[in-house]
């Protein structure tokens, strides 16, 4: 763990704008420290997808704030924000690869657009976490040709490149790629160790039953707002 | 609450609403144009992804269109340049034809046409692709990893159709012309050298010309790219690629004949 006393994320009294994000305009409040986990069940995977936007600065707001790593989303300048963005690893649902370049491009761009660090390594990098996931290699196939279970591994690999400091996994693990689930753990586990906050968004929360490492909290995202979970062990 | 409003206030604001209405894709191309320019000088800009971006595309529209203006500018050739140097020798007007030959295909033909190969090969392709990206919500997904959509495909799309428009526009003129020559001279109109007939065509081109003839080329490449993504990016869920290709075309037809006849009026 890190000794950082900083919430890696920390949403106060945010209240987003309903037309431009879609989420019920209330303030949300959160607080995410280093190496922390926050499980949020959320049925719709639209409206989890809308609050990933809103930890990621990318809803507007009516009034309240959005800090990621101790910086105001909305007080930052438009190059620092995309910079702010690109130490956020995300696995998203709606929309979430580009057709227009290859599965290992998808996966790539963000590192090969952010750091200085050489291509190969990266790549090095990416082939690495495939394998942990278990696909055979770095995917090249356009990821629409992709099996659906091949694609969340590889939105898994695309998430955990270049040890993010955040993590927003929207339904990163489901029933049907549950054979995944150790891989995904314990990235999990070494993301937290590392000091990255985390971030799980699921349809299904009888997936993190067997989940109880510290530092974890459970929540639930309805139309009223983020509610605290009964955790059932 | 409008009703309070006094009347000439009440005109003013229909006024103001139906201009902003009718000049919004020409203020939208404004500012992405200073956009482009201004993180175009910015070494920040010129990323890894940036870089790939811009080879694609230069790759895809100078490299891709290179066969598309070859054809034309033979089939230009020999349709008018040849006929030209025929007609105006039979004529009696041979002393004109390198100054006709100068003014109508190098300034005013070579860049609509290119313009043309350009807006169906690459322009329509890059709407297209913008279109589906927007409308799929998969942009969302660029922002969302801190990678600005503007950055990594507008920018360096503009500029590498600018770079294309310019070369195919050079490629453009000398083929049409050499054709036009090689068919002349195989059916022994004229005798002269092949370079005798180029010189004279340089020579009776005027010292504005070279200033008006690449800025054609560029601007028109330049704003015809950005005309185009502009209208993929700004597509909304009600839109479909049925609304959007007819609409770009609309616009890239309208960003080329603008451009060529502003400067071919004002510059060259």
């Amino acid at each position: 763990m890190t000794d950082d006393l900083s919430a890696v994320l920390e949403l106060r009294e945010a209240q987003p704008v309903f037309e431009e994000s879609g989420l019920t305009s209330i303030p949300y409040s959160l607080r995410l420290m280093p190496g922390d986990c926050l499980l949020i069940a959320c049925r719709d995977s639209l409206r989890a997808s809308r609050f990933a936007d809103l930890c990621s600065g990318l809803v507007p707001l009516i009034s309240g704030q959005v800090l990621c790593q101790g910086l105001d989303w909305h007080g930052l300048a438009e190059t620092r924000a995309w910079a702010l963005r690109g130490r956020i690893g995300r696995v998203m649902q709606q929309g979430a690869w580009i057709d227009l370049f290859g599965t290992d491009q998808n996966i790539l761009i963000q590192q090969l657009h952010h750091t200085r660090t050489k291509t190969e390594a990266i790549v090095a990098e990416a082939i690495a976490l495939s394998r942990r996931f278990g696909l055979p290699g770095l995917p090249t196939l356009n990821p629409a040709r992709l099996t659906a279970a091949d694609r969340a591994k590889a939105a898994c690999v695309r998430a955990f490149m270049g040890e993010p400091r955040l993590l927003l996994l929207e339904d990163p693990v489901d029933l049907e790629t549950a054979d995944m689930m150790t891989a995904f753990l314990a990235e999990l586990t070494a993301a937290r160790e590392r000091g990255c906050g985390v971030i799980w968004f699921s349809r299904e929360p009888d997936l993190w039953r067997g989940y109880n490492a510290a530092g974890t909290q459970r929540l639930r995202l309805l139309d009223e707002g983020l509610m605290p979970m009964k955790q059932v062990m | 609450m409008k009703d309070e409003l006094p009347f000439y206030r009440r005109f003013l604001l229909r006024l103001g609403a139906l201009t902003r209405r009718q000049l919004r894709f020409t203020l939208m191309l404004v500012g992405a144009s200073w956009g482009v320019l201004r993180e175009a000088c910015r070494p920040t800009s010129w990323r890894r992804t940036v870089i790939f971006e811009f080879k694609s595309t230069l790759r895809q529209a100078a490299g891709g269109g290179l066969f598309s203006t070859l054809f034309t500018a033979a089939l230009t050739g020999f349709g008018i340049v040849a006929q030209a140097i025929y007609w105006l020798g039979i004529a009696g007007m041979a002393d004109t034809t390198d100054s006709l030959l100068a003014t109508v295909l190098v300034r005013e033909i070579a860049p609509v046409l290119v313009g043309i190969i350009l807006l169906g090969r690459s322009a329509m392709l890059s709407l297209t692709q913008l279109g589906q990206l927007t409308i799929g919500g998969e942009l969302r997904a660029l922002q969302a990893q801190g990678v600005d959509p503007f950055l990594v495909l507008v920018m360096p799309r503009a500029l590498a159709m600018m770079l294309s428009s310019f070369t195919l526009g050079v490629v453009f003129s000398a083929i049409s012309l050499s054709v036009g020559y090689g068919v002349c001279r195989f059916s022994s109109v004229i005798t002269m050298p092949l370079w005798t007939f180029l010189y004279d065509i340089v020579g009776a081109m005027k010292p504005i010309d070279y200033l008006g003839i690449p800025l054609k080329l560029i601007i028109s490449g330049f704003l015809l790219s950005l005309a185009t993504q502009l209208t993929g990016l700004d597509a909304t869920r009600s839109d479909s690629l049925a609304t959007l290709l007819p609409r770009g075309f609309a616009r890239g037809i309208m960003v080329i004949m603008v451009v060529n006849v502003v400067l071919g009026v004002t510059v060259a």
